[in-house]
């Protein structure tokens, strides 16, 4: 079985271009009890060609920021206020008719239940073929669907046979990797990952993470992961944001936030995670549960749990700040938190 | 699959067996025989009593008559009724299974087709104002004491309005010398109409395989149903029997819109549940984010998964069609196999009686086998071994 994405359209990309644009993204679910602020203020750019992450525990808002992005999010959700733009144009002030056009097209989808991504009645290649037939109607005949469809699933190193098969006659890593496949049907700039792996084995894990890495880079598309490992995702991305909150509190190039966390959150997530590669360490575990949305802290909203916390931190907001190099910190006092090397060799 | 159908196939003949001859037991459990109301009038000489039973085969030994029951039913004998001898038992049955079947299946039909629609429009469009009256309606449909429900149909539309026929299956007066038979004319109606149906289902197919467009689908799929119907009604228009056709079917709306009515409500609710579970699926998530149309969403995707539930209660209450038609024919005096049974019941004609329940369990089996065999259409993950 030959992997290959020759035959796929590939794009050139210009890394210093921005392609999605999150601009002070404010995101509610009206509930019976109340407003919960579960995307509050969020910022970050994707630039083509780049692989950002976004960490966090879960109920931290990184799921209600995918869905945001492609305006998924259910009945009760609200825009309050903020700008996603894709090549410069708002996402939200497009009608539903042009948006539902965009989506696939522009923005695809690996989800987080990737089992249950497929309707268990129809055939995978004829839920792919819907793809198609939506965004492509009448420009291709049922013979060049089928070859699209078959070089889809040489890029992720399914024979074109299982096309045919019901999603339940695949194995947990192949259903995936047709998910991945579908994800790029029609050649979208930017892929979504919503936890795209956390079903999966490790090793299969791993597979699927370098095979999506390869693919998004050789064919010049953006890729945004979402995960709750922070680990997993430091090795394919470019960028990585850190969410706690509905708040995006650090952001960075990965290998800044990743060697040296300057937000305590993100610093005592990395401390309590294993490192396989790195050297062993002492894990310390991260106490408390994220705030109640409902009513969500005053001033930082990580004080509760913070070792740091002074007086300000519940009564001022810290601003996500530039410290250099375009590392961003939301945090009054990230000039304590200590490098994260140092600390683990001390 | 040819495998599955003969292992199942034994299976249904032993089950059959063993279900008849518990209902022919039941029977025979009852106080009394045919004899205490033919002839159980103290002024009737005992002899002629002792004689009807003799010449009836009652004064045998049980097991006798079991074996003897039995042997003559697989032998095609379903033996002679005792309340309306000498009427052979499967005529008296043949004669009414008509009209119970074309008025269960029409009320079925309908009312799954409408239920299943309205019921998927519910929860696809959730929240809205017209969901609680839906709602409401169908628990009412469903939980109201149905003999009530009938009579007071009847009383609006039969009475009150006067819209309809109140009882029974045609108009004694109009039929008074008349050249025709009911039941014939009866026949030649469902007989007509299964053929429109098979020439609808035949189109449909076809226009589904030479359509080219979605609109001209729509288009001939329009033309097909009105020239079908169209052409069934201008049949029977230009029908020298036309007036008695119209009182039989006149006579058929009142029972028929009842029972749908009810089935109707069981059947949007229990839609409306399936489908809403359906609509949390992720797979409707990913169908959204795909940017699928919303109609294609609702019916490719939730509907399909929705009709599964839904198809084993379709299925069921097929098989309830004869034992369940007791209370509507009663109320509506439909002469069918209801109503039959209930006779036979009272006046202890057991061979008509276990001959109408042995219909009744063939029917059951057939549906349940019948079933089988559809999900494993419906859903690629049902195999047969």
């Amino acid at each position: 079985m030959t992997i290959s994405v020759e035959n796929l359209e590939t794009r050139q990309v210009d890394p210093t271009k921005p392609l999605l644009e999150v601009d002070r993204l404010v995101m509610h679910y009206k509930i019976k009890a109340g407003e919960v602020s579960a995307v509050e203020d969020v910022t970050f750019t994707v630039h083509q060609g780049e692989a950002v992450g976004l960490v966090g525990e879960s109920g931290c808002g990184k799921t209600s920021v995918a869905l945001s992005l492609m305006r998924l999010l259910p009945n009760n959700a609200e825009y309050v206020s903020g700008q996603i733009r894709l090549d410069g144009e708002d996402l939200l002030q497009l009608t539903d008719e042009e948006m539902r056009t965009r989506r696939w097209k522009d923005i695809a989808m690996v989800f987080q239940g990737a089992m249950n991504s497929w309707n268990p009645v129809y055939r995978v290649g004829d839920q792919i073929r819907e793809v198609l037939d939506t965004h492509f109607r009448g420009q291709m005949t049922y013979e060049q669907q089928r070859e699209h469809m078959e070089r889809l699933f040489a890029a992720v190193g399914l024979p074109g046979e299982m096309l045919d098969r019901y999603p339940h006659e695949f194995s947990g890593g192949m259903r995936q990797r047709a998910v991945i496949a579908m994800a790029l049907a029609c050649s979208p700039q930017l892929i979504i990952a919503d936890e795209p792996t956390t079903a999966l084995d490790v090793i299969v894990q791993d597979q699927i993470l370098k095979e999506l890495k390869r693919i998004q880079t050789e064919l010049g598309m953006s890729i945004i992961y979402i995960s709750h490992d922070i680990a997993v995702i430091a090795e394919v991305t470019d960028s990585l944001g850190v969410m706690y909150a509905g708040k995006l509190v650090e952001y960075g190039p990965t290998t800044e936030v990743f060697a040296r966390p300057k937000h305590p959150y993100a610093y005592l997530l990395l401390k309590s995670t294993p490192s396989i590669t790195g050297p062993r360490r002492q894990l310390a575990p991260l106490e408390g549960e994220p705030p109640d949305l409902l009513a969500p802290p005053t001033g930082c909203r990580f004080h509760p749990r913070c070792p740091f916390a002074t007086e300000r931190c519940a009564i001022e907001e810290p601003p996500l700040a530039d410290i250099g190099g375009g590392h961003r910190v939301a945090c009054w006092h990230w000039e304590q938190v200590p490098d994260l090397e140092e600390a683990l060799l001390r | 699959m040819i495998r599955f159908l003969a292992r199942r196939l034994v299976q249904m003949a032993l089950l059959f067996v063993v279900f008849l001859s518990i209902v022919w037991l039941l029977l025979q459990a009852m106080p009394g025989d045919i004899s205490d109301t033919l002839v159980g009038n103290p002024d009737i000489p005992r002899e002629v009593r002792f004689e009807l039973r003799q010449r009836l085969g009652l004064d045998q030994p049980l097991h006798i008559q079991y074996i003897t029951y039995i042997t003559n039913f697989f032998r095609g004998e379903m033996g002679v009724s005792f309340s309306r001898y000498p009427a052979d038992v499967s005529t008296v049955i043949w004669q009414h299974l008509p009209r119970t079947i074309v008025l269960f299946l029409t009320a079925t039909v309908f009312a799954f087709w409408l239920g299943f629609k309205s019921g998927k429009l519910i929860a696809w469009g959730r929240g809205g104002r017209s969901e609680q009256a839906f709602i409401l309606g169908g628990v009412f449909l469903q939980t109201v004491f149905y003999p009530w429900f009938a009579i007071v149909m009847m009383w609006v539309f039969g009475f009150y309005l006067g819209w309809f026929p109140i009882s029974r299956f045609i108009d004694a007066r109009l039929w008074q010398g008349s050249p025709y038979d009911a039941n014939d004319l009866f026949e030649q109606m469902i007989l007509s109409t299964l053929l429109v149906t098979v020439v609808y289902v035949v189109g449909r197919v076809l226009i589904k395989r030479f359509a080219t467009t979605v609109t001209m689908e729509a288009r001939l799929r329009q033309a097909l149903v009105l020239v079908t119907v169209g052409g069934l009604i201008l049949f029977w228009y230009l029908h020298p029997a036309r007036t008695y056709v119209a009182d039989i079917a006149h006579h058929t709306v009142l029972p028929v819109v009842t029972l749908g009515l009810v089935t109707f409500g069981a059947t949007m609710l229990l839609t409306r549940s399936a489908m809403l579970e359906t609509l949390g699926e992720d797979y409707i998530l990913t169908a959204r984010a795909k940017g699928l149309p919303d109609r294609v969403i609702r019916d490719r995707h939730a509907a399909r998964n929705a009709m599964l539930p839904v198809t084993t209660s379709l299925v069921l209450s097929l098989a309830f069609v004869i034992g369940g038609g007791i209370v509507t024919e009663s109320v509506f005096s439909w002469p069918g196999t209801g109503q039959l049974l209930l006779q036979a019941v009272m006046v202890s004609d057991i061979p008509l009686a276990a001959g109408i329940l042995a219909v009744t369990g063939v029917l059951a089996l057939v549906g349940h086998l019948v079933a089988d065999v559809l999900y494993t259409v419906l859903d690629p993950r049902i195999r047969i071994t």
